[in-house]
């Protein structure tokens, strides 16, 4: 057995040759507090010990080392036969920020449990790594949607124009809400000629969070073809919507809009009375004036301020 | 000046059957902010000593075995 | 390492004191800054865990993102939200480096909401800035500075209340005197600087609930830095602007408005409307939350009812998952559900807090107290609303400071008859057989403070409360402890026992209102610019009694137009109703 000079080393490397598992166990949990990257020697000893609990007590501590010390052995747990280990070290990858972790993590993209897929997915997004790009794509396939969500994500990530045709794609077709969701949402990196319709056909998903998501999307690009489809959501039957709508239609500058915004004047929800109100002030016309007016005297203080506020941008 | 000592409800909660702190596990007592879980010298395992609790939650939050309950105190409940 | 009769003396270089959000930063930044300085993070519960966001934080209020606001125009909120009262140079400081400071907190794997092209999400709350990040995976905070003191090779000493600084014959800091919690073992710590970083003073006024440790803040911040900074001759700033905040009836923890804000979530009153006119986290909102509750359409509440079910989940999922966590068991032994009824809020306590109002140890733009080689960084220090982001920034600028201030230095001397003086004034209440239990004292000084020290803020009534506590000075001659633990608490409650008195004498020195309910003097009702549009600094005479001055404003580095104080203005009310 290796003598180890610090002393906190020396302590958990003899009660990790305990035969009770629950010793080990916690000497396990002591490493968080030894600063020598000798440690690490440790941290692999306990990782392939015979006790299940011992090993996902050293997967839980993976990431308290200097990633910088311990790739090789990072790069073979992301292959060790417990998903805990797995995660814990695509994680850790992940928290280096470091691109030369990066092949690693491709290489280890050949896993079937779809938890472990994800987690990887999600740290390569974080490192934005072009190298990821066709692995992406023929994950935007996989039949787990978590996988399918961190997949777009990757590509969002890395903001680049050739991976549109498949966000595009997936924006519009994918069986999962929340995939759809995402992939309308990378979608704003594009200009806005080249994803309008995409996200134009999304403003009507069947899924509310995918329509805000759409309408978010194209008041921040400032799609001006999208006024009708805009003004047309301020007749969603959620609110939440409406509300994305009636601020698109600000973000915008759809004129054409300004009946619409008035209709939510009178809407019993506050929130969508109050953007409303900073719509029209966005748009600062005098057609939008009568309603800015009646909300003076909302009984939201919210509102009101924003009336103000708008009535001075009008010029009154 | 006499004293009396008084029993107190504590919001913190140990299984101890779950309880590892005969295997040398301190978690809970070394991450409470106001140092109130102490290890019982009768069961050699944790316990709340003093009612002084934020409800914070770490105690619970990083027990390796979840034996730590956190309810909230009595007099906010 | 030296002795001292039989104490042990610890020499470092810099040495920090708080290890909670601030100090962690200011050690790891001073070990950064210089690899060979020898430096202390001093922490009184453990640094894994210690401070206000022991359990992590949900997102950052005052983040200042290119694109989204402006340093400029930060320092305008803020000093609209202060009355005027500010250091403009060391709010415009922290500003310049929210954002550096922002990447580097992510570089470290600290996770920040972003858009689904990595760009960071931020949401607009405030009427004017755009300010508001979330952290729905904030949990990790605590974990990740944790590692990164220890690859700093940072030394950490758990476990052990700073109770007194020192300082030598030039009048500079030169360490402090410390107790360790669990073996009551009084040690000193020598250093070349000191970084003081000991979070709010939260337990001065009483919760309504009645139980001492239910505070809004987490009761480890008793004041501890407060006290030390004003024994030592450091000036406080604004400690009549106390700290109130908004929260949840009982349980006392945050509601979150910037969590729920965002998602569609508000503070209402009974009818379930909005009643909030002011924009900024100030007193002036907290004004307007207790007319509220006086008025017959209070008490007040965190209304969600209105949102939908997925939204609700997800802010489920952050608010029980980050900073309170216990607040999901609190609903659920109440049987609240954010889906069907409106949460009962009220207001905390008060206390001193940089954070969330302006109070605390006087600091300028460079981290230093008016003590030489003494900086002050976090809820502790004077930069007004600075909250989690400030105390990194501060804690990043005290570490540059301090640790240069050191290298100019040798060790200090050491005042042996003043060491020994307190350590027999710190250990007494073990030695006594009998007495006053830490506990009660603790209580009946905070019940004085609410009876009489929290706003509205009547001289009479303050009076009375002063001569209250001053009768209650004779009291500390008899408190008792029976163990460290208890050794611990009996000097937690002197802290608390200046901070009370620091309360009331601030508070009546400024013959004005201001800052809404924060200083709201009954006797003074209008604010009075003419008089009183300067800083109130609280120190220690040089016949050892508590004494006030003020100090005046710096010139602004960003000039507000008259439109602007003007358009404020109108959003006002002027009185409690």
């Amino acid at each position: 057995m290796t003598a180890y000079s610090d002393p906190i080393l020396e302590s958990i490397a003899q009660r990790l040759q305990d035969s009770d598992a629950g010793i080990r166990r916690v000497a396990v949990m002591d490493l968080v507090d030894s600063v020598d990257e000798e440690g690490v020697e440790l941290l692999l000893q306990a990782l392939s010990d015979e006790d299940e609990m011992v090993r996902l007590e050293a997967a839980r501590v993976i990431d308290e080392f200097d990633p910088a010390d311990m790739m090789d052995a990072l790069v073979d747990a992301l292959n060790a036969p417990d998903r805990n280990v797995r995660n814990a070290a695509a994680k850790a990858l992940a928290d280096l920020k470091d691109p030369e972790a990066a092949p690693a993590l491709i290489a280890a993209l050949k896993t079937d449990d779809a938890f472990v897929l994800a987690s990887i997915l999600r740290s390569l997004k974080q490192l934005c790594i072009k190298d990821a790009r066709p692995y992406a794509i023929e994950l935007l396939g996989h039949e787990d949607p978590g996988v399918r969500r961190e997949a777009v994500g990757v590509l969002g990530y890395l903001q680049e124009e050739e991976n549109l045709p498949q966000l595009k794609a997936v924006a519009k077709s994918d069986a999962d809400a929340e995939v759809r969701r995402s992939a309308v949402g990378a979608l704003v990196y594009a200009s806005p000629e080249k994803v309008a319709d995409t996200l134009i056909s999304a403003v009507s998903d069947e899924h509310w969070q995918v329509r805000c998501e759409a309408i978010r999307s194209l008041g921040r690009l400032k799609v001006c073809e999208a006024k009708t489809a805009l003004i047309a959501a301020i007749e969603d039957k959620r609110w939440q919507v409406q509300e994305k709508a009636a601020e698109a239609i600000g973000m915008v500058g759809a004129i054409e809009g300004i009946p619409a915004l008035g209709s939510c004047i009178d809407n019993p929800i506050s929130n969508l009375r109050k953007t409303a109100v900073a719509a029209l002030g966005e748009l600062a016309h005098e057609d939008g004036l009568p309603f800015i007016r009646r909300a003076l005297d909302d009984n939201d203080p919210d509102v009101r301020k924003l009336a103000r506020w708008a009535l001075e941008r009008t010029g009154a | 000046m006499p004293t009396a000592t008084q029993i107190s409800m504590v919001p913190v909660v140990v299984d101890n059957e779950k309880c590892i702190a005969d295997k040398g596990c301190r978690t809970c007592i070394d991450v409470c902010p106001l140092d109130v879980l102490w290890i019982d010298e009768k069961t050699g395992k944790a316990h709340m000593r003093y009612d002084e609790c934020w409800y914070c939650m770490p105690c619970e939050a990083d027990c390796p075995t979840d034996a730590v309950t956190v309810n909230i105190p009595y007099l906010l409940r | 390492m030296t002795q001292l009769d039989d104490i042990t003396v610890k020499d470092v270089d810099v040495l920090v004191i708080g290890g909670g959000t601030a100090g962690p930063m200011a050690a790891i930044t001073a070990k950064e800054k210089d690899p060979s300085a020898s430096v202390m993070l001093l922490e009184k519960a453990n640094v894994k865990r210690s401070g206000a966001i022991s359990m992590g934080m949900d997102g950052l209020n005052n983040a200042v993102i290119p694109g989204h606001a402006t340093p400029e125009q930060y320092t305008k909120e803020i000093t609209i939200a202060n009355d005027g009262i500010v250091l403009q140079k060391g709010v415009m400081e922290y500003a310049e480096r929210s954002f550096d400071m922002i990447q580097k907190l992510d570089n470290w794997g600290v996770y920040f909401q972003k858009d689904e092209t990595g760009e960071y999400d931020v949401k607009k709350v405030h009427h004017l800035g755009t300010y508001v990040l979330p952290m729905p995976e904030g949990h990790n905070i605590k974990k990740i500075l944790y590692r990164r003191l220890r690859r700093n090779r940072v030394q950490v000493e758990n476990r052990y209340q700073a109770i007194r600084l020192m300082k030598d014959e030039s009048g500079a800091v030169s360490g402090c005197i410390a107790l360790g919690t669990r073996d009551a073992e009084v040690i000193v710590i020598r250093a070349k600087a000191v970084v003081l970083c000991t979070g709010a003073a939260g337990r001065i006024g009483l919760p309504a609930s009645g139980y001492l440790y239910g505070t809004y803040e987490n009761p480890t911040n008793c004041g501890d830095g407060h006290s030390m900074a004003y024994h030592v001759g450091a000036e406080l700033s604004g400690l009549e602007c106390y700290q109130i905040n908004p929260l949840l009836k009982d349980y006392n923890g945050p509601a979150c408005a910037y969590v729920t804000g965002p998602l569609g979530g508000y503070t209402a009153n009974a009818n379930g409307d909005r009643f909030i006119e002011c924009d900024y986290w100030s007193g002036q909102m907290m004004m307007e939350f207790y007319n509220e509750l006086q008025s017959g359409n209070g008490p007040v509440f965190l209304k969600l009812d209105h949102l939908a079910e997925e939204t609700i989940q997800e802010i489920e999922d952050v608010l029980h998952t980050n900073e309170r966590p216990s607040r999901g068991r609190f609903h659920d032994g109440r049987g609240n559900d954010y889906r069907t009824k409106m949460v009962e809020m009220h207001i905390s306590e008060i206390g001193f807090c940089a954070g969330h109002s302006a109070s605390g140890v006087w600091i300028n733009e460079k981290g230093e107290t008016t003590v030489p080689g003494l900086y002050g960084a976090g809820d502790m220090a004077s930069i007004p609303h600075s909250y989690m982001l400030g105390a990194f920034v501060y804690g990043d600028i005290c570490g540059a400071n301090a640790v240069e201030f050191a290298k100019h230095r040798d060790l200090p001397t050491l005042d042996e008859t003043f060491i020994l003086r307190e350590k027999q004034r710190i250990l007494a209440p073990l030695k006594r057989s009998d007495g006053i239990p830490p506990n009660q004292f603790e209580y009946k000084l905070r019940r004085f403070v609410n009876d009489y020290l929290q706003p509205p803020k009547i001289t009479k009534k303050m009076d009375i409360g002063l001569q209250r506590l001053k009768d209650m000075e004779q009291d500390i001659e008899f408190l008792y402890a029976r163990d460290p633990h208890e050794l611990l608490r009996a000097n937690e409650a002197q802290h608390v026992y200046d901070c009370a008195l620091m309360a009331a004498h601030a508070s009546m020195y400024r013959q004005e209102s201001r800052w809404g309910l924060y200083h709201h003097y009954v006797d003074y009702p209008q604010t009075n610019n003419d008089d009183w549009f300067c800083h109130v600094q609280l120190y220690k005479s040089e016949d050892n009694q508590m004494a006030c001055k003020k100090r005046p404003i710096d010139p602004y580095v960003v000039e507000l137009d008259e439109e602007e104080k003007t358009a404020y203005q109108k959003m006002r009310i002027q009185q409690v109703s």
